[in-house]
C-alpha cells in the first residue's frame, strides 16, 4: 500500500514536471464569487510598484527635473503625446485614463517577464503577470468600452447614437456589432499575447533551462511593451472616435 | 501530510499542492535567465534611457534659460520704457508750467501795451481837441480883430477931418509940452 501510494506520488510528481500548468487557479471565495487569488496578488504588487514609484518620484519636485522625476515626467509626456495624437484637441481629461491603462498593463507585462514570480509557491496555480488572466484583460476592455460610451454621450448627448447609421443605415448591424467586438478584440489580443509569451518561455525553460529561453524572453519583453502601447493607443482611438462629430 | 512528505522525499523539489512556500529549484524558477535578461535590459536600456533623459533635461534647461533671457529683456525694456515715460512726464509738466507762465506774462504784456496805447490815444485826442479849440479861438479872435480893425478904419475914414486933425495935434503938442515940463 505504501509502495503504491509512493509510486502514485512519483507519477504525480512526474506529471507535474511534464505538465505545464494552464488553467490552474488559486481560488479565493469572496462573497458569492470565486476570484483568482494569484491575479489579485500580482495586481496588488503592480499597483504597489506604480504608486510607490510615483510617490517617490513626486515627493520632492524640482523646477529642473532630475533622475526619477525626469523619468516620470518623460513617461507622462509620452502618454500625453499618445492621447493627443489619438483623441485630438480635447485630450486633457482622458490622459489619466489612458495613462492608467498604459502603465498598469505595461508594468503588469514586464513584471511577468522580469520578476521571478515562480520562487513563491502557491497552493494552486502560480503567480504570473495579471494580464495573463482573461478576467483582467476583459475588465480593462470593458472599462474602455464604458469610457468611450461616456465620452461620446457627454460630448454629443443623444446625438452620439447617430453614428450608428453613419454613413448609411444599412451599416447599423455592423456598427452595433462593433461595440461588442471592440472590447472582445482588445481583451483577447492582450490576453493571448501575454499568455503565449509566458507559455513559450515556460515550455522552453522546461525543455532547455538555460540560455535558449533568453532570446524568447527578450522578444517577450518587446511584445509586452508593444501590447501595452497598443491597448492604450486603441483605447484612446476609440474614445477619440466616439468624440469626433461626423460633420 | 505523509503524502506530501513522501513526494518531497521522492522528488525533492516538487511539492504538488498545499500551502504557500518557496520554490528552491533554480532551473524551474528560472532566476539565471531572468537575471541575464535583466542585465541585457539594463545594459542596453540604460544608455538609451539616460540619453533620452539627458536630452529632455537639456531641453528643459534651454527652455528655462531662454525664457529667463526673454524675461530679463522684457524687464529691461519695461524699465527703459518706464524711465522714458517718467522723463516725458516731467517734460510735459515743465512745458505746462512754462506755458502757463508764458501765457500769464503775455497776457500782462498785452494788457499793459493796450493800456499804454489807450493812454496815448487819449492824450492824442486831448491834444487834438485842445489844438482845435486853440485854432478855433484864434480864428474867432482874428475875425473879431479884423472886424474891429475894419470898424475902426471905417470910423476913422468917416470921422477924420481937418478940425479933428488939428485938435488932436494940438492936444498931443500940449501933452508933449506938459511931459517936457514934468521932465525938466
Amino acid at each position: 500500500m505504501n509502495v503504491l501510494s509512493c509510486s502514485i506520488n512519483t507519477l504525480k510528481g512526474l506529471y507535474d514536471i511534464s505538465g505545464v500548468e494552464v488553467g490552474q487557479h488559486f481560488y479565493w471565495q469572496i462573497g458569492g464569487f470565486q476570484v483568482h487569488g494569484q491575479v489579485l496578488i500580482t495586481s496588488w504588487v503592480v499597483i504597489a510598484i506604480l504608486l510607490g514609484s510615483a510617490t517617490i518620484a513626486v515627493r520632492n519636485p524640482q523646477t529642473i527635473p532630475t533622475g526619477g522625476q525626469n523619468f516620470f515626467e518623460y513617461v507622462l509626456e509620452f502618454i500625453r503625446d499618445v492621447s493627443k495624437t489619438q483623441i485630438g484637441e480635447e485630450y486633457g481629461p482622458w490622459v489619466p485614463f489612458i495613462g492608467t491603462m498604459f502603465l498598469f498593463i505595461f508594468v503588469s507585462n514586464w513584471s511577468g517577464a522580469l520578476l521571478p514570480w515562480k520562487i513563491i509557491q502557491l497552493p494552486h496555480g502560480e503567480l504570473a503577470a495579471p494580464t495573463n488572466d482573461i478576467n483582467t484583460t476583459v475588465a480593462l476592455a470593458l472599462l474602455t468600452s464604458v469610457a468611450y460610451f461616456y465620452a461620446g454621450l457627454t460630448k454629443r448627448g443623444l446625438g452620439y447614437f447617430g453614428k450608428y447609421i453613419q454613413p448609411t443605415p444599412i451599416l447599423l448591424p455592423i456598427n452595433i456589432l462593433e461595440d461588442f467586438t471592440k472590447p472582445l478584440s482588445l481583451s483577447f489580443r492582450l490576453f493571448g499575447n501575454i499568455l503565449a509569451d509566458e507559455l513559450v518561455v515556460v515550455v522552453l525553460v522546461s525543455l532547455v533551462p538555460l540560455v535558449v529561453p533568453i532570446p524568447v524572453m527578450l522578444l517577450g519583453l518587446f511584445t509586452s511593451g508593444i501590447q501595452a502601447l497598443i491597448f492604450a493607443t486603441l483605447a484612446a482611438a476609440y474614445i477619440g472616435e466616439s468624440m469626433e462629430g461626423h460633420h | 501530510m505523509k503524502n506530501v512528505t513522501d513526494s518531497f522525499v521522492s522528488l525533492g523539489h516538487w511539492p504538488s499542492a498545499g500551502s504557500f512556500g518557496f520554490n528552491t529549484d533554480i532551473l524551474a524558477t528560472n532566476p539565471i535567465n531572468l537575471s541575464v535578461v535583466l542585465g541585457v535590459l539594463i545594459f542596453f536600456g540604460k544608455g538609451v534611457l539616460s540619453d533620452l533623459l539627458d536630452n529632455r533635461k537639456q531641453r528643459i534647461l534651454n527652455t528655462i534659460r531662454n525664457s529667463e533671457e526673454l524675461r530679463g529683456g522684457a524687464i529691461e525694456q519695461l524699465e527703459k520704457a518706464r524711465s522714458r515715460l517718467r522723463k516725458v512726464e516731467t517734460e510735459a509738466e515743465q512745458f505746462r508750467v512754462n506755458g502757463y507762465s508764458e501765457i500769464e506774462r503775455e497776457k500782462l504784456n498785452l494788457i499793459n501795451s493796450t493800456y499804454k496805447t489807450l493812454e496815448q490815444l487819449e492824450n492824442y485826442k486831448n491834444e487834438t481837441i485842445q489844438f482845435e479849440q486853440q485854432r478855433a479861438i484864434n480864428q474867432v479872435r482874428q475875425r473879431v480883430f479884423q472886424q474891429a480893425l475894419r470898424g475902426a478904419l471905417g470910423t476913422l475914414n468917416s470921422c477924420l477931418n481937418n478940425e479933428l486933425h488939428l485938435r488932436t495935434i494940438s492936444a498931443n503938442i500940449g501933452m508933449l509940452g506938459t511931459m517936457k515940463e514934468i521932465t525938466d
